[in-house]
């Protein structure tokens, strides 16, 4: 008789915390996101003059001579595949081990790559967030020191003069929050969109 | 090395300067009490109370505890099963997701109603919004509460005598429930939103890209003019749904299951530097808030003191162990300095598996956080770090995560190890152990013994039994020393009710499903039940006044002894382990 009351009780424990933990609360949170904060909550999409959307917090792969190169991405094009068989791509991490012989091998051709397409720096060191995957597979910034080093292929391939690329480099970059959180970070993206005139 | 420790202090310092007035806070929440929030709360709490014909007043004794503890779970697992194999019909599934195979719906089950979060799944690919908002969702919300009231019940023992009650484990969760997580969330999730994460129940977006791909007929992925492309491909996937709010509770109850499968460190779910400093935060604090209330419930605050230096010892130890030997990074990764790995203008270091917005130390500071509370969120990809940058968390968890643990949980265990340090340095003296004033019998060493020695057990059981199977072989992605880490890891992730993983190891097999969702269930269940037999046994012994014969478990001797006794446990435990898999690794790394 004791233990049918405690089964009520748990019963009508879990249907409570069910509504007011899962339901009313996502609710609420969801309606001040939409609206205090839109363009956040609905996934950082900004239009471009091309007519395209964007999410700025998502990386991207780019291997052009006029673009600027960011982290080393994993595409994968099994993950989203619509009904009709249209593909979106999706990426993740590489999880490889940075001690063991084939990441070494790897990184020599990321290094190698990196070097050809960049002949004015063929003697200096090669920023590494330039040779290694991201923990998301989607990290959308690159390092200043990794920045700086394309800027003379940039100005190169896309016309613009060193000064210009520089500037658009620091427009993109993000500075440490509160002058202490976090390192300061490029928004490739970003800044590809203004080299493209997209943005 | 100096912006490093800045950092570190930031984030160390902002969470004991909010755990403090936290901890006194819980416990006016926990008792009933008059506090800052009363004003909503208390209304909620007494409607919801009387329409679920809770009483508060009421007394269990551990055995009831217990048996409320148990059947609460029970429901919780079969309503959470029920769901994860039925949201193919259920709605809020814009993407049309199927449900999940019973392995891997008993695996998250398990996972969930054990405060675990471990996820052999990618939630982004996998699970609909119904899944995540009110499947684990909920359970995020309602484990760490079950965690909060049964660490209250063997708080009320140690203080209680000759009595029975413990308190009541329904007005308990209720209180932890309303007064303490929801109030925190909201406040998280919105933060979370304005920095950038995503709130909303809309369908996937696309996002278009920049430089689009060829598709070759077999499906792989080719420059857009390569000859062999058959299509091309200019668009890439934006997961939507309600994130932010799942993200803010699964950081504050020490669960740690990502709404994506990469977790925290993907830009939609952790989206700035700010938002790492809280959610990184937010998976201590509570947990270093409740050894505070210890010190405020039993009235001598020296003794919550005595236990958080020894768990603040351990932890900046393993802090400065990652930091360190990420910064160095790997000869691997250096290639003879062809790659710069130095700090000028960048983090530096080892960024394999490493976000640019936080680099090297914060997410050196994430790993060490969230292994030593048994969160298991990321915001890197431990897979990815060095050998000995991956071991120490490895090594967090494995001390039967004790660091600040779980929530209620952690402290829990950490009191079955005060209480065999008492006895052995009794031993060791000829005195008689005794804790707060009550003798330590046979029945609370046996129940002291099991909360200690319970999650290495589970561990090594479960690591075996995932070796014996050949066909474990065929789900790691690399090979050699590092494999057996891979395969040492998800078992202990398992084992210590933390979630993180090794994510380069495909587990999501009838066959490891079932071995960690096994270990889940036995690493929650069995110290819960120990913690409450233990509380039952204290509250019903008389106190004895203190002698000049009395060991003070409050001095710095004491927190050495305690260091002593847990570093000994897991190292008499698990060292023939740890030298297979990522000491053997370090060693041939630099050989």
């Amino acid at each position: 008789m004791k233990s049918m009351a405690h089964w009520a009780k748990g019963l009508a424990l879990f249907a409570a915390a069910t509504l007011v933990c899962g339901v009313a609360y996502t609710a609420a949170v969801t309606v001040v996101a939409q609206v205090a904060f839109p363009y956040q909550a609905n996934g950082s999409f900004v239009e471009g003059s091309d007519g395209n959307r964007y999410s700025m917090l998502i990386g991207q792969s780019y291997a052009d001579d006029d673009h600027m190169w960011g982290r080393v991405q994993n595409y994968n094009a099994e993950t989203f595949v619509d009904e009709d068989g249209s593909v979106r791509l999706w990426a993740g991490p590489s999880n490889i081990s940075p001690a063991s012989e084939d990441f070494e091998a790897s990184v020599a051709e990321r290094v190698a790559a990196v070097r050809a397409a960049h002949p004015e720096h063929a003697s200096d060191p090669v920023p590494s967030d330039l040779v290694t995957c991201s923990g998301s597979g989607l990290d959308p910034h690159i390092s200043p020191a990794a920045a700086e080093y394309q800027v003379e292929r940039l100005a190169a391939h896309t016309g613009k003069s060193e000064g210009e690329i520089r500037a658009i480099i620091d427009e993109c970059t993000e500075r440490p929050q509160f002058g202490i959180l976090g390192d300061e970070a490029v928004n490739v993206l970003k800044v590809n969109l203004m080299l493209d005139g997209v943005l | 090395m100096i912006d490093e420790i800045t950092e570190y202090a930031v984030y160390v310092a902002f969470l004991v300067a909010c755990a403090i007035p936290l901890s006194a806070y819980i416990n006016k929440v926990m008792a009933g009490e008059k506090h800052l929030l009363s004003c909503i709360v208390a209304p909620v709490e007494r409607f919801a109370c009387r329409i679920m014909g809770i009483d508060a007043s009421e007394q269990m004794n551990w055995k009831t505890y217990l048996a409320t503890a148990l059947i609460f779970s029970i429901i919780s697992f079969v309503a959470l099963m029920a769901i994860l194999m039925l949201q193919g019909v259920l709605p809020f599934n814009p993407e049309g997701l199927a449900g999940l195979s019973w392995d891997l719906a008993f695996n998250t089950t398990a996972s969930f109603v054990t405060n675990t979060n471990w996820q052999s799944y990618s939630g982004e690919s996998a699970l609909s919004y119904f899944s995540q908002a009110i499947g684990l969702t909920v359970q995020n919300f309602v484990t760490p509460a079950v965690g909060m009231a049964v660490l209250f019940a063997l708080f009320r023992g140690l203080v209680a005598q000759n009595s029975e009650g413990l308190g009541s484990f329904w007005t308990d969760v209720v209180r932890a429930l309303l007064g303490v997580l929801l109030p925190l969330s909201l406040v998280l999730a919105v933060v979370d939103v304005w920095q950038g994460s995503p709130q909303n129940v809309d369908e996937y977006q696309t996002t278009q890209l920049v430089e689009p791909v060829g598709l070759t007929a077999d499906g792989d992925i080719v420059d857009a003019d390569d000859p062999e492309a058959v299509s091309v491909v200019d668009e890439m996937a934006v997961p939507m749904g309600p994130q932010a709010s799942q993200v803010a509770i699964k950081q504050l109850g020490t669960n740690g299951g990502g709404y994506n499968g990469v977790n925290s460190a993907s830009p939609l779910e952790n989206p700035t530097p700010l938002t790492n400093l809280l959610q990184c935060v937010s998976l201590l604090l509570i947990p270093v808030a409740l050894v505070f209330s210890f010190g405020r419930f039993v009235n001598d605050r020296r003794q919550g003191r005595a236990i958080f230096f020894s768990m603040f010892a351990v932890f900046l130890v393993a802090l400065f162990t990652v930091g360190y030997f990420e910064l160095a990074g790997t000869p691997q990764l250096a290639q003879n300095g062809a790659v710069y790995m130095g700090q000028e203008g960048q983090s530096g270091g080892n960024m394999e598996g490493k976000e640019v917005r936080f680099g090297v130390t914060d997410s050196a500071l994430w790993a060490t956080f969230t292994t030593a509370a048994s969160n298991g969120s990321v915001n890197s990809m431990h897979d990815s770090y060095t050998p000995i940058g991956g071991m120490v968390p490895m090594i967090l968890m494995q001390l039967g995560e004790i660091i600040f643990g779980g929530i209620g949980c952690g402290l829990y265990s950490m009191i079955g190890f005060v209480i065999l340090t008492v006895f052995i340095a009794g031993l060791m003296v000829g005195r008689t152990p005794e804790y707060l004033g009550k003798k330590i019998g046979p029945k609370e060493m046996r129940m002291a013994v099991v909360l200690a020695i319970c999650t290495p057990v589970v561990i090594l059981v479960g690591a075996a039994a995932l070796c014996l199977d050949p066909a474990t072989q065929a789900s790691l992605n690399n090979g050699g020393p590092h494999g057996f880490s891979e395969v040492l890891y998800v078992a202990t992730s398992a084992g210590g009710n933390n979630g993180s993983a090794f994510a380069g190891m495909n587990c999501n097999t009838p066959f490891i499903n079932t071995v960690l969702g096994l270990e889940m269930l036995a690493n929650r269940f069995v110290p819960m039940a120990a913690a409450l037999c233990l509380a039952g046994s204290l509250a019903s012994r008389q106190k004895v006044a203190a002698s000049a014969g009395t060991l003070s478990t409050s001095n710095g001797m004491f927190v050495f002894l305690l260091i002593l006794i847990v570093v000994l446990v897991a190292a008499l435990s698990m060292f023939p382990a740890l030298a297979l898999g990522p000491i053997a690794e370090q060693l041939q790394m630099v050989l």
